[in-house]
């Protein structure tokens, strides 16, 4: 039957084929080795006639002698020779494009980047290096279309990166980490010099091969082997970093007018006096400049039988935030063994041990509100506090506001991390046949990490009040100190065995067949955290031997998060007629430990189409168009990283002396993965000598059974709500990416180019159910700003929903706020299952970035940037004011009084202020993220150091942005719905860095 | 050669097809799952049935929304306590004023689907339990269709029509929705009803087969004397008769006020109770807050003082009825364990009923509710008797009662005269046994009785609670609020 299939397709296909079949002109196309090329293509204007050639490179066409034959050939410069009856022998020059010759990886295999059907964004390795961050996801912002990624400067921050927007509301949206055939979900633990290639597999044609982990994207990191002679690299920098933006508070006296004006009713003759001995500029105590150095050394070679790649790095940053120490060290070791002409094994492994210590990220709001009037320490020594006394600031007195000293806040802070991650791999490839390839790999990661976190309570209450004495403090009833202990731990592993057939049939039909099964563990995660009280001041005495300290243990957790197990089959089928004809299928089938016995199973398909059409002849002659190829896809994803079916007995429901159990919640039998479907269009072009080249896609996805929390009815006797498949989200988008290259002459070369994407998101569909609310975006106030429920049909996932503001009541200086009938009214007279309203999203709905450089002998400059439309940002710390704390100088100059009733501010308040679009700003900016200027020095080749580079890097330097705060880039907690991203709020600000360094080999 | 790798190939996906599943097996750590294998023993299968008993432990249910409802809302009580304090909505009750939102309906409402809950959860279960003794299996579904039953039977009675959620209903599921939202007729509940009493009399034993504390579980006398009371409810008066014959090996208690007390708990007159254990731990097992909200108010009190008897209820005992001192709390008075009440306490009466002596101003008592004793179903057999036109043969059975409560035979002999006798009788047997309101409504006295305690029931309209805003807000386009302009 197959074979009938196969027979039929040949022949619907065979008229194209035949087409270039008579008799004339004969030839062959070579390489400049002399090989024939296989598939060039040979067209004549002037005898109407088109050939191809077969796959030594032979060709006959039907011309007269004279005419001109224009030959071209995908990877070489087209070359256009008058015929001749002799034999004839054509030479193409390879095109100095080399992007024809490259290759992505593609899950469980490669494949030449021409003859791809699916939207892969590649980045190589320069690119990612440019950028001087720990985590190289942090690098390709703005550098792939499509792909948004926030990040924050915070030491040791994981980047939030979203491909083709967020199709889930409640399950995991990050997504699957593919390094060197791990899948991992963070990659932290790589040192980004390491890494040779970072690939984003972006549509469902690409992704279905990953199953049930591939609906978020995949992003599949290849990191370095060795090459060629031994070659040592160093590559050392160093760095300071400074906030990029600042906001500028009030000083004491703009601070004593305005708190004055809010304190008027209870001291109608203003609470504090003029003059007063400190103005603190609170920002400024709790920060410093940063500091950051990058060292790393690797060796790198090749014999006949080995292939090495030995590296060490370390990274040692300082943020801002006092405090806030990070180092990360990194071993790698790659290693390929020829064991035979048909046999090599690859081994890689790398150790990645990273020790920080954390500061609170609240300090950055309690500088924000703490007031200028307010001392880091009296002259006694003592902590300032917010005391007053007869309207001086005084170490004893009425506290005039809540906030806590930020100083106090980071000194007594002692926390710390650490993290050791291995990974490792070996992989066998074997030869079965020349055709036929068996490729055995098994990959593990082992993760431990342990953590103290000591709180020296009796401190913090002496610095809480300065009239406090040790004696008074109440040693019985309250804790002198807590010293909380976690560990954390698990090893998880992979194994894939697959078989790649690769042939070409007839000359033209070019089959790749690759078929797999694959088993992945995500081992039982062990967490043991104990709490102890009252514990030596000095932590070398925290765990003394045989010491009982029972009595001091106030907490103690051992907990297992559930083993997950993946069993999979994977086969794709590649096809490629004529070079120009491309068809790919997918196939896999997984199997989830995480769902019932009867929903354990899924299968995804995805089908890919290419057709290069400029093999065609009647485009080969166009002038000026190299390559055009249109790609287009279909397929279906899954994501299993969703809530889970849990239904446990409920006990303590005892009765009569016996024990009784009940079951107080609702499952959903077929609950699942979320599934995907995508369709995906897009082309591929290059124009005037491959100098430019663009590529387009648009796309459409549809996560068809999103899952949401389902409110039981009343009569089902059941509150507890429960994740059921009932929603849709939708993500509709384009992207579009161009670049420019080209050599001027050997000394000068330049490129510029650019990538815009744009997607649509909205929760599309929502079944006939009632809706758990899902809150999310808190202020710590009570006040939450984003929200999904039943009302949140039609709009983007990470909506804000909140009141609108309504400018100030010219009477009294009030905010007003519209309610749902358009009137204007204060915050008391709101409803907030009414009155609330959607007024936009923390995503952008576009992104875009720009890159462009030159090289000039030998000097290398470019800069790149990053800019987004389409978010809000809430200005979070702004909103916790709310009693005697600060305000930005902004505010002071421009408020209501009596006397200038049109102000755009309210007047001065004490109470908390409803959430509304007040404090929501837009989060558009553009931010150049890196400038980069590098100096080869001219060294002899042969010499020790043959190579020297030194540059210069300014990241961040400049930022357009409207947002009033520190940054509209807020990555938050990283949850879009339910937490904190785009709620700037305990933020760290974004930094600008100026970075110098050296790469040298040897 | 090739065939070689190929077919080991081959095999090895074979292999892990074959035990992919049980590579999937995943034991969980994090939760442990209500797997039925947990439970499927004998022990361990009776927790799922305790899991519903409890229910009726829970302040919601039972305590003071449940009085509220029941007492406070008929003559027999008054809301009590201090005039300024509420109790959240008693005050309305008392009234007759209250309306959709009233928290006191939601409570009812919520919890006895609650329970209702518990029972289908226990009876999915249970055909699973292969390892349980098939008799004691029966049992238990006996038990679980009993409670369920009760629990229609509450809110059949307070709300009319209600959704029969029969099975446990799947999230997001179209057809589950529809049965959940929509109300059904009175009819088609007691169907329900009777239809799970019908299998609980197969499948419970007698009373008498009970040991130990076992006691406490329904019996078939218990599913016998609640099928009479359904009967009762939809005039079918000779099921009346015929079920509660089938009510054996029961007698009255002579002392009347013993079985209110914890020495008289589950006594020979005792056919469904609900036993409440105090204790000063929380969670408790006796019913929350039951006797303290009800326990005298003010100095010298101990209680919230809610729930008082009407001077109506005090009124109606004649004289030498022993149960008006077993069911009122005169202040200034002793009480039987030697406890004063002070004359300064906030009412002039309480219900003795709720009383525990021990534990009693804790959350916790072991007060326990007495829902059905066989006193009621004498005076259902004699009710159906003498609306059958039997009515000299329902006298004696109406006399039995009322000589246990130390008064002669009664002077009535007409069928009507039997009948407001057997009315009478009924009120000061069962007072504050959360029957009163639906006894005036379903015999047709309320109007009458409400306006002698100086209440306005509006025909029409208070025969039924309002059903809660809360669920109506749920179902729209399904049902609708009862009559009377709730």
């Amino acid at each position: 039957m197959k074979n009938f299939i196969f027979s039929l397709f040949v022949l619907l296909l065979l008229p194209v084929y035949m087409s270039g079949q008579a008799q004339a002109i004969k030839g062959k196309v070579v390489d400049s080795s002399g090989m024939g090329i296989p598939g060039a293509v040979i067209a004549s204007s002037d005898a109407r006639a088109t050939a191809d050639a077969d796959f030594d490179g032979n060709f006959t066409i039907n011309a007269k002698p004279g005419d001109i034959l224009k030959v071209s050939m995908l990877g070489f410069d087209p070359v256009s020779v008058p015929a001749t009856t002799a034999p004839m022998t054509i030479t193409l020059k390879e095109s100095a494009d080399t992007a024809l010759k490259e290759v992505v990886v593609i899950g469980y295999g490669t494949r030449k980047k021409i003859d791809n059907t699916s939207a892969v964004s590649s980045i190589k390795s320069e690119e990612i290096t440019k950028m001087k961050v720990l985590n190289a996801s942090q690098a390709i912002q703005g550098k792939a279309a499509g792909v948004q990624v926030a990040t924050s400067d915070a030491p040791g921050s994981k980047p939030s990166v979203i491909i083709r927007g967020v199709g889930t509301a409640l399950g995991g949206r990050n997504p699957l980490y593919v390094v060197d055939g791990m899948p991992t979900d963070n990659i932290n633990n790589i040192n980004t010099n390491d890494i040779t290639s970072y690939e984003i597999l972006k549509d469902a044609s690409a992704l279905a091969i990953y199953g049930t982990r591939g609906a978020n994207g995949v992003i599949m990191i290849t990191t370095k082997a060795g090459k060629g002679k031994l070659v040592v690299d160093v590559d050392s920098y160093t760095g300071f970093r400074t906030p990029l933006k600042k906001v500028k508070m009030a000083n004491s006296d703009q601070y004593i007018q305005y708190s004055n004006a809010a304190f008027s009713a209870q001291y109608p003759s203003g609470r504090f006096s003029t003059n007063q001995p400190y103005n603190t500029n609170w920002f400024d105590e709790i920060t410093r400049t940063g500091t950051y150095s990058q060292n790393n050394i690797s060796l790198s070679g090749s014999s006949e039988n080995i292939k090495y790649f030995l590296s060490a790095g370390n990274y040692e940053e300082k943020g801002i935030l006092n405090g806030t120490d990070y180092g990360r060290t990194t071993f790698r070791s790659n290693n390929e063994f020829k064991i035979s002409e048909k046999l090599r094994l690859t081994q890689n492994f790398s150790v990645s041990s990273i020790k920080n210590t954390p500061k609170p990220l609240s300090a950055f709001t309690s500088a924000y509100r703490q007031s200028p009037l307010v001392p880091v320490r009296f002259p006694s020594g003592k902590y300032g506090v917010p005391f007053e006394n007869n309207g001086v600031i005084s170490e004893s007195g009425d506290s005039f506001n809540s906030v806590g000293n930020p100083v106090v806040a980071l000194d007594y802070n002692n926390e710390q991390q650490q993290t050791v991650i291995l990974q490792g791999g070996l992989k066998l490839d074997w030869d079965i046949l020349k055709s036929l390839k068996f490729t055995s790999q098994f990959n593990g990661e082992y993760y431990t990490y342990k953590q103290y976190n000591y709180v020296d309570n009796l401190a913090l209450w002496l610095a809480a009040d300065p009239t406090r004495v040790e004696s008074a403090y109440d040693s019985n009833t309250l804790n002198k100190n807590t010293l909380t202990r976690n560990r954390d731990q698990y090893f998880n592993w992979n194994l894939s065995n697959y078989l790649t057939y690769n042939k070409v049939f007839g000359e033209i039909h070019d089959i790749e067949v690759t078929a797999g099964i694959e088993a992945n563990v995500i081992g039982t995660r062990e967490k043991l955290s104990i709490d102890r009280k009252n514990v030596d001041a000095n932590s070398n005495y925290w765990s003394l031997g045989g010491v009982p300290y029972a009595a001091n243990v106030t907490g103690y957790k051992d907990e297992a998060i559930n083993e997950r197990r993946l069993a999979s089959y994977f086969g794709r089928f590649q096809y490629k007629l004529m070079d120009r004809y491309l068809l790919t299928g997918t196939l896999r089938r997984d199997g989830s430990s995480q769902f019932s016995e009867a929903n354990r199973w899924g299968t995804f398909p995805s089908v890919g189409l290419g057709w290069i059409v400029t093999k065609e002849s009647f485009l080969s002659d166009i002038k000026g168009l190299d390559l055009l190829k249109l790609r287009g896809s279909w397929g279906k994803l899954g994501n299993q990283d969703v809530p889970l079916n849990v239904q446990s007995f409920t006990s303590g429901v005892d009765y009569n002396g016996g024990t009784g159990v009940t079951i107080n919640s609702q499952i959903d039998p077929n609950l699942g993965w979320e599934i995907v479907e995508e369709t995906s269009l897009g082309f591929d072009i290059e124009l005037f000598q491959n100098r430019l080249k663009g590529t387009f896609d648009v796309y459409d996805k549809n996560t068809t059974n999103a899952i949401l929390n389902v409110l039981p009815y009343s009569p089902s006797g059941i509150t507890k709500e429960s994740p059921t498949h009932v929603g849709e989200v939708s993500n509709k988008g384009i992207e579009v990416s161009l670049r420019w290259d080209d050599k001027i002459n050997d000394n000068l070369s330049y490129w510029i180019g650019g990538n815009y994407s744009h997607n649509k998101n909205e929760l599309s569909r929502l079944k006939d159910v009632q809706i758990a609310p899902t809150n999310g975006g808190s202020l710590g106030n009570g006040q939450v700003t984003k929200v999904l429920d039943n009302t949140s049909v039609g709009r983007p996932l990470g909506s804000f929903y909140i009141y609108e503001y309504a400018g100030v009541d010219p009477a009294n200086g009030q905010m007003l706020y519209y309610n749902a009938n358009g009137d204007k009214v204060a915050q008391g007279a709101l409803d907030q299952n009414r009155d609330r309203k959607y007024v936009g999203t923390v995503l952008p709905s576009s992104n875009y970035g720009i890159t462009l450089g030159l090289n000039y002998k030998r000097i290398d400059f470019s800069v790149d940037g990053y800019g987004t439309a389409g978010a809000k940002v809430y200005n979070g710390k702004k909103s916790q004011r709310f009693y005697g704390e600060n305000v930005e100088a902004s505010l002071v100059n421009d408020y209501w009084t009596p006397t200038n009733t049109n102000a755009s501010n309210p007047a001065p308040f004490n109470q908390v202020p409803v959430a509304s679009t007040y404090y929501l700003e837009s989060a558009d900016y553009f931010r150049i993220n890196n400038i980069t200027l590098g100096y080869k020095l001219p060294l002899n080749e042969d010499g020790f150091i043959n190579y020297c580079r030194i540059y210069v890097n300014a990241m961040n330097p400049f930022i357009s942005q409207k947002f009033s705060g520190f940054s509209p880039e807020v990555v938050g907690d990283g949850e879009v719905i339910k937490g904190t991203q785009g709620i700037e709020l305990d933020a760290y600000p974004a930094l600008r860095t100026f970075v110098i360094g050296a790469n040298l080999k040897f | 050669m090739k065939k070689i790798y190929i077919s080991l190939f081959v095999l090895a996906s074979l292999f892990l097809s074959g035990c992919s599943d049980d590579f999937l097996d995943v034991n969980p750590t994090e939760n442990k799952p209500a797997d039925p294998e947990l439970i499927n023993n004998d022990q361990d299968a009776t927790t799922m049935i305790d899991g519903i008993y409890n229910i009726f432990l829970s302040w919601d249910m039972s305590s003071f929304a449940w009085n509220g409802a029941t007492s406070i809302i008929s003559d027999d009580a008054d809301k009590g306590s201090d005039p300024g304090d509420t109790g959240t909505d008693k005050d309305v009750l008392d009234n007759l004023t209250y309306n959709a939102s009233t928290p006191s309906f939601k409570s009812i409402w919520d919890y006895n689907y609650a329970g209702i809950n518990r029972a289908n959860q226990a009876l999915a279960i249970l055909p699973k339990l292969d390892k349980v003794t098939p008799s004691l299996k029966n049992r238990l579904e006996g038990e679980s269709k009993f409670l369920r039953a009760f629990m229609y039977f509450t809110l059949v009675k307070g709300f009319g029509g209600v959704p029969i959620v029969d099975h446990l209903p799947i999230p997001g599921n179209a057809d589950d929705k529809i049965m959940q939202l929509t109300r059904k007729t009175p009819a088609e509940v007691y169907a329900f009803i009777e239809s799970d009493l019908n299998r609980a009399i197969e499948t419970l034993p007698l009373k008498s087969t009970y040991t130990g504390k076992d006691v406490a579980r329904v019996s078939k006398g218990s599913a016998y004397a609640l099928l009479a009371k359904v009967n009762l409810y939809q005039k079918n008066w000779q099921k009346v008769v015929d079920n509660c014959d089938k009510v054996t090996g029961y007698t009255l208690v002579s002392d009347y006020s013993l079985q209110f007390k914890k020495e008289g708990e589950f006594g020979s007159e005792s056919i469904f109770e609900i036993n409440g254990i105090g204790g000063t731990s929380s969670p408790g097992f006796g019913i929350g807050n039951y006797s303290v909200s009800q326990a005298p108010r003010g100095a010298g009190g101990w209680g919230w003082g809610f729930n008082t008897p009407t001077e109506g209820l005090a009124n109606a005992y004649e004289p030498g009825d022993v149960r008006k001192n077993a069911t009122i709390i005169f202040r200034g008075t002793t009480l039987y364990d030697g406890r004063e009440v002070a004359s300064t306490v906030s009412n002039p009466r309480y219900n003795y009923k709720a009383y525990s002596s021990a534990f009693y101003n804790q959350e916790f008592t072991d007060t326990n509710l007495r829902y059905l004793r066989y006193a009621e179903v004498l005076l259902m057999k004699a009710e159906a008797l003498n609306e059958l036109g039997q009515t000299a043969a329902a006298i004696p059975l109406l006399n039995q009662v009322r000589h246990r409560a130390n008064l002669g035979d009664t002077p009535a002999v007409s069928q009507t005269d039997v009948r407001k006798a057997i009315y009478k009788e009924r009120r000061v047997e069962l007072a504050f046994e959360h029957d009163r309101w639906f006894d005036i409504i379903r015999t047709g006295q309320a109007e009458a009785a409400m306006a002698a305690d100086g209440k306005t029931f509006v025909v029409g309209k208070h025969e039924l609670y309002p059903i809660p805003s809360s669920f109506l807000q749920q179902a729209v386009g399904y049902s609708s609020q009862n009559p009377g302009g709730y």
